[in-house]
């Protein structure tokens, strides 16, 4: 239960940027090299490269390389998760859970 | 602790958590009943909870207003239907406050808490209505400011 939460933590918080939701559209059309990917940002490549990184981690794309070129593709088994509603809502409780326990030890703290 | 036995979570459209934490019930209680403790862990950052009403009695209004991080707020308004200090506290979205119905109910939570040692265990459940009413919640809920890309990313995903 704990792991589905933090990989739902991961899926979130690689959507939660809008460079990387524009990645993850692009790629839904079909896969691409990191070239192809990142030709409409005005971003250096180092930065966007991390973007890249940070979606492959949560598991929603993965990449291949082949000679000097690496592909990514969407990993649609990851999509399906982020789309069941209920691991959403568990991960909405789990998030706010954290926050509430980590919110009363600073309340109980500042009491002593 | 159990769940009062008239609970009876169904896996498809229930949540159950439960945690042990080291603070007195008393702390877990205000926590959950005060809006200036309220508004500081309820939403999930990088929302917000911007605003909090507790008229904490049963029928009285709970309502909360949470900013999502492109700045739209959403109001939910419901009411308490159980109130037992330091132990239980049970709000619903179906009631809104004086128990007038909703016109788009969704869910009822239930909080039980008791004493462990120092400190308290207790047991958060969400209760929701079925897929319908769910979408619906989803549509207008927390993951609006990538839900649209997320939607095609899955229609898309659907094909492969």
């Amino acid at each position: 239960m704990a792991r589905a939460a933090e990989s739902m933590d991961g899926v979130f918080r690689a959507l939660s940027d809008p460079t990387r939701r524009r990645v993850l559209e692009r790629l839904s059309k079909s896969p691409a090299s990191v070239s192809e990917l990142a030709e409409p940002f005005d971003m250096a490549l180092p930065s966007f490269v991390q973007h890249l990184r940070v979606l492959e981690g949560s598991g929603l794309v993965h990449s291949r390389k082949t000679g000097r070129v690496r592909t990514y593709q969407l990993a649609p088994k990851r999509l399906r998760l982020a789309e069941n509603w209920l691991a959403r809502q568990r991960d909405f409780w789990e998030r706010r859970l954290n926050q509430l326990d980590a919110y009363l030890l600073e309340l109980k703290e500042k009491r002593r | 602790m159990t769940l009062p036995s008239l609970l009876k979570p169904d896996p498809t459209l229930d949540l159950v958590l439960e945690r042990v934490i080291d603070v007195p019930p008393e702390l877990v209680w205000a926590a959950w009943t005060k809006p200036e403790h309220l508004s500081k862990w309820f939403c999930p950052a990088p929302w917000k909870v911007v605003d909090c009403e507790i008229d904490l009695r049963p029928g009285g209004m709970f309502r909360t207003v949470m900013r999502s991080p492109e700045g739209k707020d959403f109001p939910n308004t419901g009411c308490y239907l159980e109130i037992v200090p330091n132990k239980r506290l049970v709000w619903t979205d179906a009631l809104l406050p004086g128990y007038r119905p909703a016109a788009d109910p969704f869910f009822t939570a239930i909080v039980t808490l008791e004493p462990r040692g120092t400190g308290t265990r207790y047991i958060a459940m969400g209760m929701h209505r079925d897929e319908a009413g769910r979408k619906r919640h989803e549509e207008m809920g927390f993951h609006q400011g990538w839900g649209t890309a997320l939607d095609q990313l899955v229609a898309h995903a659907k094909t492969m």
